[in-house]
C-alpha cells in the first residue's frame, strides 16, 4: 500500500479510537494488525518489544479507572486494549515502511514542500550524531563536576548550539549539491499511488466505522 | 512576513530531535512516576507530571526561529521522527504530536509572532494545556474521573507546562540572547 496513505489510514483509526471508546475495535484492529506485522515478516524481538515497551503505561491507565470505581472494568479494560492499538497500528506503519520512502510519497503523491520533505530528512540523518553531541555534553559537564540532566539550562544551550551549527552546514551542503527551494524536481525513484491503494484505503474505513460505532 | 526556509526546517527537526534525545534520556523518571502513583490509582499522572518536558521542543522552536508554523514544527516534527525511531510509541505519539504542536503555536499566533517574552512563553504553555488536557479527556478517561480528580490532573499539568515551557525555556533561551544567539538566528 502507499506509504502516504497507509500513514492517513492509522491516523484517521487512531483519532477515532481515542474519542470512541470500544473494547471490541480496539482488539479488532490489535488482532488485524498483528496479523499484518506477521505477513510482513516482523521479527519476534520487535513484536516483544512492541508489547512490553507499553505495558507500564497500559497497567496505569487500567488502575487509574479501575481502582476509582471498580464498576468501570470494562472502561478500564479499553484504555489498557487502546494503548496497544495505537502502538500496533503505529507499527504497521513503521515497520513496514521507512521514513525516506514516507517522505517521497509525501512529495510526489501529496504535494508536499520539498523543502520540508528534504529539511526533515537531512535531520533524521544526523540523529546518531545528535545523540553523541548530547552524551558528550554530560561527559564534559561531568568532568567539571556539573550533573547536566533534562532540568539544566545548560545542556538544552549547548545542544542547540550544536544544532545551529549543523543545520548551517546540512543547508550549505544541500545547496552546493544543487538543491534548490520552490524549483521543479526530477524523479529518481516513483512512488506509487494506484487506484488500488485508494480502493483498500476506502474499504477499511467503511468496514471499520459500523465495527467502531455499532458492536 | 518572512517565510520559513530550508535552513529553519533543519534546525527546527535538529531542536526536536535534541529534545527528544534527552527526554527519552530521563525517560525513567515517567517509570518511576507510573510505578510510584498506579498503586494508588494516580498511574496516569505521570503523564500529567512529566508532560512539561514532553512539549518543550514546541515554545523553544518557535522563541528561537520566530515564524509561523515553527513551534507547530518543533513539536510534531519530533514526534514524527520519534514514531519511527521509537516504533513502542506507536500513532499514540503521531496524534500527540499533531495536538501538542496545534497548542504550542496557538500561543505564539495569539501575540501575532510579534511579542517574545515570558508572557509570550506562559500563553503558549496555557494553550498548549488546555488543547492537550482536552484530547486526553477523551483519550486517557479523564472524562470518567470525579470533577475533584479533573482539577487535580489539570493542575498538575498546567504546573508542568509552566515549569519546562515557560520557566526552564526562558531560561534557556535567556542563555541564547546572552550568547546573540537569537539574533543570529535571524539572518
Amino acid at each position: 500500500m502507499n506509504p502516504s496513505l497507509k500513514l492517513f489510514l492509522v491516523l484517521i483509526i487512531s483519532l477515532e479510537i481515542s474519542f470512541k471508546a470500544n473494547l471490541w475495535a480496539n482488539l479488532i484492529i490489535i488482532i488485524s494488525c498483528i496479523i499484518y506485522l506477521l505477513a510482513h515478516k516482523i521479527s519476534p524481538k520487535n513484536l516483544l518489544l512492541l508489547i512490553a515497551v507499553p505495558l507500564l503505561a497500559a497497567i496505569a491507565m487500567f488502575t487509574s479507572i479501575y481502582l476509582a470505581s471498580p464498576s468501570k472494568v470494562i472502561f478500564a479494560w479499553v484504555l489498557f486494549t487502546r494503548i496497544y492499538a495505537f502502538v500496533f497500528a503505529g507499527a504497521c506503519v513503521t515497520q513496514t515502511t521507512t521514513i525516506t520512502q514516507l517522505a517521497y510519497s509525501l512529495e510526489k503523491n501529496f504535494k508536499l514542500p520539498s523543502k520540508f520533505v528534504y529539511g526533515t530528512l537531512a535531520a533524521f540523518n544526523v540523529f546518531p550524531k545528535i545523540k553523541e553531541e548530547v552524551i558528550r555534553i554530560q561527559v564534559a559537564g561531568e568532568m567539571r563536576g556539573l550533573y547536566l540532566s533534562f532540568w539544566s539550562p545548560r545542556l538544552y544551550f549547548k545542544a542547540i548550539l550544536a544544532a545551529i551549527n549543523w543545520a548551517d552546514d546540512l543547508t550549505q551542503g544541500m545547496t552546493s549539491h544543487g538543491y534548490r527551494e520552490n524549483q521543479p524536481r526530477s524523479i529518481i525513484q516513483k512512488i506509487p499511488l494506484t487506484k488500488k491503494d485508494w480502493l483498500i484505503f476506502v474499504a477499511i474505513l467503511t468496514i471499520f466505522q459500523p465495527i467502531l460505532f455499532l458492536t | 512576513m518572512k517565510k520559513i526556509h530550508v535552513r529553519d526546517i533543519i534546525l527546527i527537526a535538529l531542536i526536536a530531535i535534541i529534545f527528544a534525545v534527552i527526554y527519552v534520556a530521563s525517560d525513567n523518571v515517567y517509570n518511576f512516576l507510573t510505578v510510584l502513583l498506579s498503586p494508588i490509582g494516580y498511574g496516569s499522572l505521570a503523564n500529567d507530571i512529566t508532560m512539561g518536558i514532553w512539549c518543550m521542543a514546541g515554545p523553544v522552536a518557535g522563541f528561537l526561529v520566530r515564524l509561523p508554523l515553527s513551534g507547530f514544527l518543533g513539536e510534531f516534527l519530533g514526534a514524527a521522527l520519534e514514531t519511527f525511531m521509537m516504533a513502542q510509541w506507536g500513532a499514540a505519539n503521531l496524534l500527540s504530536g499533531l495536538i501538542q504542536g496545534f497548542g504550542s503555536e496557538l500561543g505564539f499566533t495569539l501575540t501575532g509572532y510579534k511579542v517574545y517574552n515570558t508572557f509570550t512563553l506562559f500563553l503558549s504553555a496555557t494553550t498548549t494545556t488546555i488543547i492537550t488536557f482536552l484530547y486526553d479527556f477523551f483519550k486517557n478517561g479523564y472524562n470518567q474521573y470525579p470533577v475533584y480528580k479533573m482539577f487535580i490532573y489539570f493542575g498538575v499539568r498546567w504546573i508542568s507546562m509552566i515549569i519546562f515551557c515557560c520557566i526552564l525555556v526562558k531560561l534557556i533561551t535567556n542563555l541564547l540572547e546572552k550568547a546573540h544567539i537569537i539574533k543570529n538566528a535571524q539572518d
